[in-house]
């Protein structure tokens, strides 16, 4: 605090205050609601507290990193790494391209773009539990849709949520389609501030659409594709829905990802256990959203 | 118990710091007296009930009897989703202000019981005897009973009466080997593309490979509840016997989606399965009727009946409850043979008390009587605070094993000493 | 920022913060015929789950389960939507959605642009930790707060209350990162005259800077509204009783029974619960594309 610097601005004490007036609400709900039971979580992951434990918090036993180091041996947990990995990396390009495709598309309409628009958009409105019944007739072996419209080309399509290799995938798809409506909107608020002149001016050049969109489209959007890939990325780590309602993890484990593992792991009311696999993700959704923003930045 | 928004403050603050406080051994369940008995006369005071599901729905008219023959009690019911219902019953033992009365899952009683937040039967309340034994086993935990069994459940053999008729079989199969021999015939000659339905493994698989295990003599625990004994020849064969179905290409090997086990019954792809009673509707529903299929008792390995999986719900008392006296007199109440009577009609659960079903369409109804058969011959998985995570395990090994991935004998092995790692949580 | 935010500097009316209108492809670029075409057939892709959910509805739970699945009902039945109005409380699940999104949004809109307006215009002590606390908690993935939340709201008495429920999620970072960011790109002479008007400084913020932030606080509003609306498995905790159960809750409990799901209940179910937040966002969707455009993601 500068208070005694002696000479005070009023117009920077009436500042202070009023910054601390408006910050006072947020920072009061943030205490008690976010703050609060983040450092708690923390304390629980240094602990071996379980469910049984909830009438007497107090009495649990400190046992330092042993969960952490419990984590990193756990098969299982190494597993739902490996797939929220496997997650992140197919589902970050695929929900960006699908919504980067839609919003130039969307963008190069001239009539019915709010009609296109909203349509798009219906997939993130919908509730998870009535799509996935949707998804599952869709996925399935028999009398499915995806293999029948397969079978028109005569390819055999397999039982896509029973088979440990395309389970995974196919829910990422599933996610893609929920997700990339924000992304989309997103994007087509970027693309309009793509400077138009120089759009027009690489036409006249006779510039191909494709390299106008690479050396003009493509750098005006790099901010927008990080801000996106930024919280794509989080999302992704966080994967959960999709895995719970439509393969419930399996088979094999070949869809449970982190969040799912940690969720299962507070089911089992292993509160200290859980604790620490979500400060693992925490820190991993950390350490990506800085190595996004290193990747993504150093051409500005 | 008292405690405010200081908590969370001081849970944080308790996991940094804490590094002398152990934990008490006497904290929960295990080795605790049954309460005392509750005096005679009628209950009084307000009786705050949680229940989950139809059961929910359906017990707040239920209970006007109740409140007409105990003109000073008032019997409140909630009706709570049966997906937060765990969350919910753990946070109110936390905080310690639950309802008096609630309907606990069966396999959920170790935790709740090892947590401290139910209170053991009072002695006198019912008896033992009155039960099946499998449903009263799920409600001790460590040697002292928590409560009492309110409806049951178990799973039978489902079959195609028409197309076992087709393929030669008048009766049920009865043994472990006929039971292999009807499920090939119901492929081979009764036209089903799968003889005998199973689950392949995820979650719940356990109760369906479980019963074989126990068929065979296999316990999953030593007699005190204290070490698991899932590594044994028993469950091993069990298992073996169970996946053969698969590699023989009598079971689907993928998980099925909704509707499609009841649909395939009706259009005859799928010659039979093991199930418990709600799947009597939803067999109906999709266009059965008892002319065309039928229920049997689950084979045991030799000749006679196996032992089933039974589950269901057990009514328990929280510790923190201020109507001990009406909360008792409440499940009493519930527990007398023609109320359970009376519950099966509205609602449809099959009754816990044995001499329940000794009159009226229980003990009529050719269907019922396989069940309240069955249910003689039934086990509950230990009730162990741990129980649900140990399942998981098996599920995932069952589903290994299914898919040829592991012996039974490997698999097995896996599973105690992934049970051995959990521990009993006691 | 956006050229067109820096031209009428100075005054204290609403400033025209639409961008011109883009018709840039109806006098640039043509629109060839074959574009539409393709994004017609990606439309229909996209939006095939959401139909059958919709035609689904209609049928009888016979039919939902059916299998190979139908996609014209055979049989025509407004039994689920019956079933949804007659067996569930539906007037009161509504409102408690409706007042917890509702509050929720509100809560959001107020604190996060009061918050978003310090952090982007004033020079106060602590602010750069307060950002890097912002900051910091959009990348909390919720698992971390989930149980010493759920043993805090019980403590406090919370629980099975609509408080309960609106409380941990009043005020969110994204909220706060979303407003600083769009109000940072609002002209600095703005406030500069007000000062020199005598104004103060949350009448500032109140008269001058709020009134400019229409399109940031409707996208922040629907994108609050959507995800609480939406919201299931905090009320599912939170609501012991059925007078306080939210429209999600509430089809959990009536139609994913124990053993049995009742398909056709739940789709309706789904297509009643949708209906609010797509009218919600077809009606703000053209300030939302301002304010994603203009909270200087770029």
């Amino acid at each position: 605090m500068s208070a005694s610097t002696g000479v005070v601005d009023p117009t920077r004490r009436g500042q202070a205050v009023a910054g601390w007036i408006l910050a006072s609400p947020f920072v009061v709900l943030f205490l008690v609601f976010t703050a609060g039971p983040v450092l708690a979580s923390l304390g629980m992951s240094f602990t071996d507290m379980r469910s049984t434990d909830l009438r007497s918090p107090f009495a649990v036993q400190f046992v330092g990193l042993d969960n952490y180091v419990d984590l990193v041996q756990d098969p299982l947990f190494r597993k739902v790494t490996l797939n929220t990995l496997l997650y992140l990396v197919l589902g970050v390009p695929l929900t960006m391209g699908v919504a980067l495709a839609v919003a130039v598309g969307l963008n190069g309409l001239s009539r019915s773009r709010g009609f296109f628009r909203v349509g798009f958009y219906l997939p993130v409105v919908t509730s998870i539990v009535a799509v996935s019944v949707v998804w599952k007739y869709i996925l399935r072996d028999e009398g499915g849709l995806l293999n029948a419209a397969l079978g028109w080309v005569g390819i055999n399509g397999p039982a896509w949520l029973d088979s440990t290799s395309t389970a995974l995938p196919s829910l990422v798809v599933m996610a893609a389609w929920r997700n990339f409506g924000t992304l989309m909107v997103i994007f087509l608020a970027g693309l309009q501030t793509v400077p138009r002149e120089q759009v027009e001016a690489a036409e006249v050049d006779g510039a191909s659409a494709w390299s106008r969109f690479r050396f003009i489209t493509l750098p005006a959007l790099r901010p927008v594709l990080l801000f996106g890939a930024v919280i794509t990325g989080i999302g992704y780590l966080q994967f959960f829905e999709e895995a719970f309602v439509m393969t419930k993890g399996g088979p094999l484990d070949s869809t449970r990802s982190v969040t799912f593992f940690t969720f299962d792991q507070f089911g089992y009311g292993n509160y200290g256990y859980a604790a620490a696999a979500s400060y693992l993700l925490f820190l991993a959704i950390v350490l990506l959203t800085f190595f996004q923003f290193r990747l993504l930045r150093t051409k500005d | 118990m008292k405690r405010t928004t200081a908590t969370i403050a001081g849970l944080a603050v308790a996991g940094l710091l804490l590094t002398s406080c152990g934990r008490s051994d006497d904290a929960g369940a295990g080795g605790e007296a049954q309460s005392t008995a509750i005096a005679d006369g009628k209950a009084k005071g307000t009786i705050e009930v949680w229940a989950m599901g139809t059961e929910g729905e359906k017990l707040g008219d239920f209970v006007d009897a109740f409140e007409d023959a105990n003109p000073d009690a008032d019997v409140k019911v909630t009706a709570v989703p049966w997906e937060s219902a765990h969350d919910k019953i753990s946070t109110a033992i936390a905080a310690g202000k639950g309802p008096d009365v609630s309907l606990i899952g069966t396999t959920w009683m170790g935790e709740f019981a090892e947590a401290g937040g139910l209170m053991p039967t009072p002695e006198g309340l019912v008896d033992e005897a009155d039960y099946f034994p499998g449903a009263w086993q799920s409600t001790e935990v460590g040697g002292t009973s928590y409560g009492v069994p309110w409806y049951v459940e178990t799973r039978v053999l489902f079959y195609r009466k028409d197309l076992a008729k087709k393929a030669g079989w008048a009766e049920a199969p009865t043994s472990w080997d006929d039971l292999k021999k009807f499920a090939e015939d119901l492929k081979s000659k009764g036209g089903a593309k799968y003889g005998l339905n199973l689950q392949p493994g995820q979650t719940g698989s356990w109760q369906s490979y479980l019963p074989f295990a126990w068929s065979d003599g296999a316990t999953l625990t030593n007699d005190d509840g204290t070490e698991y004994t899932i590594d044994s020849p028993e469950m091993a064969e069990a298992l073996d016997y169970y996946t053969s179905y698969f590699d023989d290409g009598l079971s689907m090997t993928r998980t099925l989606d909704p509707g499609e086990l009841e649909g395939g019954f009706a259009d005859g792809s799928i010659g039979s399965f093991i199930s418990g009673p709600w799947h009597t509707g939803l067999v109906e529903d999709a266009g059965l009727d008892d002319s065309q299929y039928a229920v049997a008792p689950l084979p045991g390995k030799d000749d006679g009946m196996g032992t089933s999986f039974v589950g269901g719900g057990d009514l328990a008392v929280f510790k923190d409850t201020d109507n001990a006296d009406g909360a008792w007199k409440f499940v009493q109440w519930l527990s007398q043979p023609d109320v359970q009577q009376d519950f099966y009609d509205e609602v449809g659960d099959l009754p816990s008390v044995q001499s329940a079903w000794d009159t009226g369409e229980l003990s009529t109804d050719p269907q019922l009587k396989v069940f309240g058969e069955q249910l003689k011959e039934a086990q509950s998985p230990p009730a162990v605070p741990t129980w649900e995570q140990v399942a998981a395990s098996i599920d995932g090994l069952v589903e290994q094993a299914s898919r040829g991935d592991l012996s039974g004998e490997d698999a097995v092995k896996q599973m105690q000493s992934d049970a051995q790692s959990i521990g009993t949580g006691l | 920022m956006t050229q067109t935010l820096e031209k009428p500097a100075g005054t204290a009316t609403p400033v025209d913060t639409k961008p011109p209108k883009q018709r840039r492809n109806a006098d640039g670029i043509r629109t060839p015929g074959w574009l539409y075409v393709v994004m017609a057939v990606g439309l229909f892709v996209v939006v095939v789950p959401f139909l059958w959910m919709i035609v689904s509805s209609f049928k009888p739970e016979s039919e939902v389960r059916a299998i190979p699945p139908t996609w014209w009902p055979h049989e025509v039945t407004t039994e689920n939507y019956d079933q949804l109005f007659t067996r569930l409380d539906f007037p009161t699940y509504f409102l408690n959605s409706a007042i917890v999104a509702l509050a929720v949004t509100l809560g959001n809109v107020v604190f996060c642009s009061m918050l978003g307006y310090a952090l982007a215009k004033l020079e106060f002590p602590g602010k750069r930790l307060l950002f890097i606390l912002v900051l910091g908690t959009l990348m909390v993935p919720g698992v971390v707060t989930f149980v010493p939340l759920f043993v805090l709201t019980t403590n406090l008495g919370l629980t099975n209350t609509l408080p309960g429920m609106i409380l941990p999620f009043l005020a969110g970072p994204f909220g706060v990162f979303l407003m600083r960011q769009y109000i940072l790109g609002l002209p600095d002479e703005l406030i500069q005259a007000a000062r020199v008007d005598g104004a103060g400084e949350l009448t500032i913020f109140a008269r001058v800077i709020m009134p400019l932030c229409g399109p940031a606080v409707a996208t922040l509003g629907v994108l609050t509204f959507l995800t609480s609306w939406n919201n299931f498995l905090w009320p599912l905790v939170v609501a012991t009783s059925e007078d306080k159960y939210t429209l999600p809750v509430a089809l959990a409990l009536y139609a994913v029974g124990q053993n049995a799901t009742q398909y056709g209940l739940l789709l309706a179910g789904s297509v009643v619960v949708v209906i609010p937040v797509l009218v919600v966002f077809l009606l703000l969707q053209r300030y939302i594309m301002q304010g994603v455009a203009m909270t200087g993601i770029k």
